[in-house]
């Protein structure tokens, strides 16, 4: 279900389209197995800037690629599509699992688990590959969990870059 | 003030049984436990722990991670020691446990109280501290007890591998004078990861340096206020008690020089201490005691006032002032006298035969009357001795 783009991005803003990286609560962002604590809020930006490595990455620790990433949004959310740029030499994630709605997942709910969906991705170096989601399962997101659980061979599972494309709802999630 | 889920890995195994660390290796994980449930709880309202042991037939938790201090203080009551340690299955079933915390928003900490030898490899240790870091759970190990060859190592091995930035610590306590929980103290066990150590770290930390373990008698005013209380009531009069004692001999020393007043307000200060807390006979017989040993010359207008008063109430009783009073009035040195008195343990028998309550045969009676015999002291320390021993019989 990857697709590409088929018109060239310098015509079209895209940027507007994956702009729900702007109603992530980025604070409350947490990963697992990340090899620097707080890394995984980084991949988090603005579509331009999603090849700039020269920021922090999230990365995976020594010898482990499994990554899980939690990301609860200030308010319901709409998902199309998700976009993951990883890393060269084999550290790009090979696979992606999602789960939706769900706090406090670990590496051992992840893999029994039963995914919301999931996706065999491909190296994506330049940032042009988008997966599309099954939309009426993402029609109301209030958090997201991503499991990646391998990579391409690598040591580790680089990401630099996480997006999701969609709408946000104006149904703000009141945390008590 | 972080918020934390926390499970104690305890050691009951047969290592424990040693006295190496006072009074009994156990006893000495028992205090620290509870010190460590009260630093939590302490620092964040919000944060729980929960208990496991890991020798005995098996691994068996004890309670899951509760806010409630009573459940954990009491599930610490009636563990036997046996077996042997499980390291590697204690720390996978705290890791589960922590998994089912009821709120998830808590960080997951071990704490670990390695006190006997440790059977797994390395490789093994190694493999669970990487899945605890995996899974971003962070684990303190207290190593103590038993020192084998390899030990120290593993469990170094161990803290490397789950160690994520320093918030994994051990420590390593050797057997000596202080208490096991008055050195884990000053570790980052308790000052939390350089927070700067929560309140309750700080005074239990100052209250430790001064050689009581924890709170003031410890004992937690919280846990137990009357008892505190109590605690603090009776030192306070002992150190009174003490104070006029030393007064007294302080005096006694210069008493050829000075009058007799002094002693006298003394000994009725005394006196009257002791009738707040005994009966009026008792009261009658320290005043007695205090009024025979004055100086005669100053006092005795005094004396024959209060005795009268004494005499009234008691025909025997005032026999034995008249006694008293009459000797110290013959010789100017009453201390001799006094003591002569009393070591007529016949006179002395027949005096506390007339108080109630006082049994010559008590034991503790008969030895404080050879002590008194054996000495040749102030009276002051004699009436000391028979004052609080009275008291004690109440």
């Amino acid at each position: 279900m990857a697709c590409t783009h088929d018109h060239s991005c310098e015509d079209h803003d895209c940027s507007s389209n994956w702009s729900l990286y702007k109603h992530i609560d980025l604070a409350k962002v947490t990963a697992l197995n990340e090899a620097n604590p707080g890394s995984v809020k980084s991949v988090f930006k603005a579509w331009e800037e999603r090849l700039n490595s020269s920021g922090e990455r999230l990365e995976s620790n020594e010898g482990d690629p499994e990554l899980l990433v939690y990301i609860p949004f200030t308010s319901d959310v709409k998902i199309k599509s998700i976009s993951v740029v990883g890393g060269a030499d084999g550290t790009s994630p090979s696979k992606l699992r999602v789960f939706i709605n769900r706090e406090g997942i670990d590496f051992s709910d992840a893999q029994s688990m039963q995914p919301v969906q999931e996706w065999e991705l491909v190296e994506n170096l330049q940032g042009v590959l988008e997966y599309q989601t099954r939309y009426s399962k993402f029609q109301s997101v209030a958090n997201i969990t991503l499991h990646f659980p391998e990579s391409f061979g690598g040591d580790t599972t680089q990401i630099h870059y996480i997006g999701f494309k969609g709408e946000a709802t104006q149904v703000f999630q009141f945390l008590l | 003030m972080v918020l934390e889920a926390t499970m104690i890995c305890i050691d009951n195994s047969e290592w424990m049984r040693n006295g190496d660390y006072g009074p009994s290796r156990f006893q000495a994980q028992a205090d620290a436990v509870n010190l460590i449930c009260g630093a939590k709880t302490q620092s964040n309202p919000e944060n729980t722990v929960g208990v496991l042991t890991m020798a005995g037939k098996g691994v068996r938790v004890l309670v899951t991670p509760t806010s409630d201090l009573g459940k954990i203080l009491a599930c610490m009551h009636g563990l036997e020691i046996g077996g042997e340690m499980n390291l590697a299955a204690g720390i996978q079933v705290a890791q589960l446990a922590l998994k089912h915390r009821q709120n998830k928003k808590q960080q997951q900490r071990i704490i670990v109280f390695a006190g006997s030898p440790v059977k797994h490899e390395k490789k093994t240790l190694e493999m669970i501290g990487k899945k605890l870091k995996k899974n971003s759970v962070t684990l303190d190990i207290v190593n103590f007890g038993e020192d084998d060859e390899g030990k120290t190592e593993k469990l170094e091995a161990l803290l490397a591998a789950v160690n994520n930035n320093d918030t994994s610590h051990i420590v390593h306590i050797p057997a000596g004078p202080n208490a096991l929980s008055d050195v884990l103290l000053s570790t980052p066990i308790f000052t939390g990861d350089g927070e700067g150590g929560s309140g309750f770290a700080a005074s239990a930390a100052a209250a430790a340096a001064g050689g009581i373990s924890g709170f003031e008698f410890g004992v937690d005013p919280n846990l137990d206020p009357e008892l505190a209380l109590a605690l603090r009531v009776s030192m306070e009069e002992e150190r009174a008690r003490q104070e006029a004692a030393a007064k007294k001999a302080a005096e006694e020393s210069s008493k050829q020089e000075k009058g007799g007043e002094e002693q006298d307000a003394t000994m009725t200060e005394r006196a009257s201490e002791g009738a707040s807390e005994a009966d009026n006979k008792k009261n009658e017989f320290l005043q007695a005691l205090a009024m025979s040993m004055d100086e005669p010359a100053s006092s005795h207008d005094l004396q024959d006032t209060e005795m009268s008063d004494a005499a009234t109430e008691d025909p025997e009783l005032a026999l034995a002032l008249q006694l008293s009073v009459q000797d110290s009035a013959k010789d100017s040195s009453s201390q001799a006298d006094m003591s002569k008195l009393l070591a007529d343990q016949s006179f002395v028998s027949s005096i506390l035969a007339s108080l109630p309550g006082v049994d010559p045969n008590d034991p503790s009676v008969k030895e404080v009357l050879a002590s008194m015999q054996s000495q040749s002291e102030p009276q002051q320390k004699q009436d000391e001795d028979k004052a609080p021993k009275e008291e004690d019989k109440k």
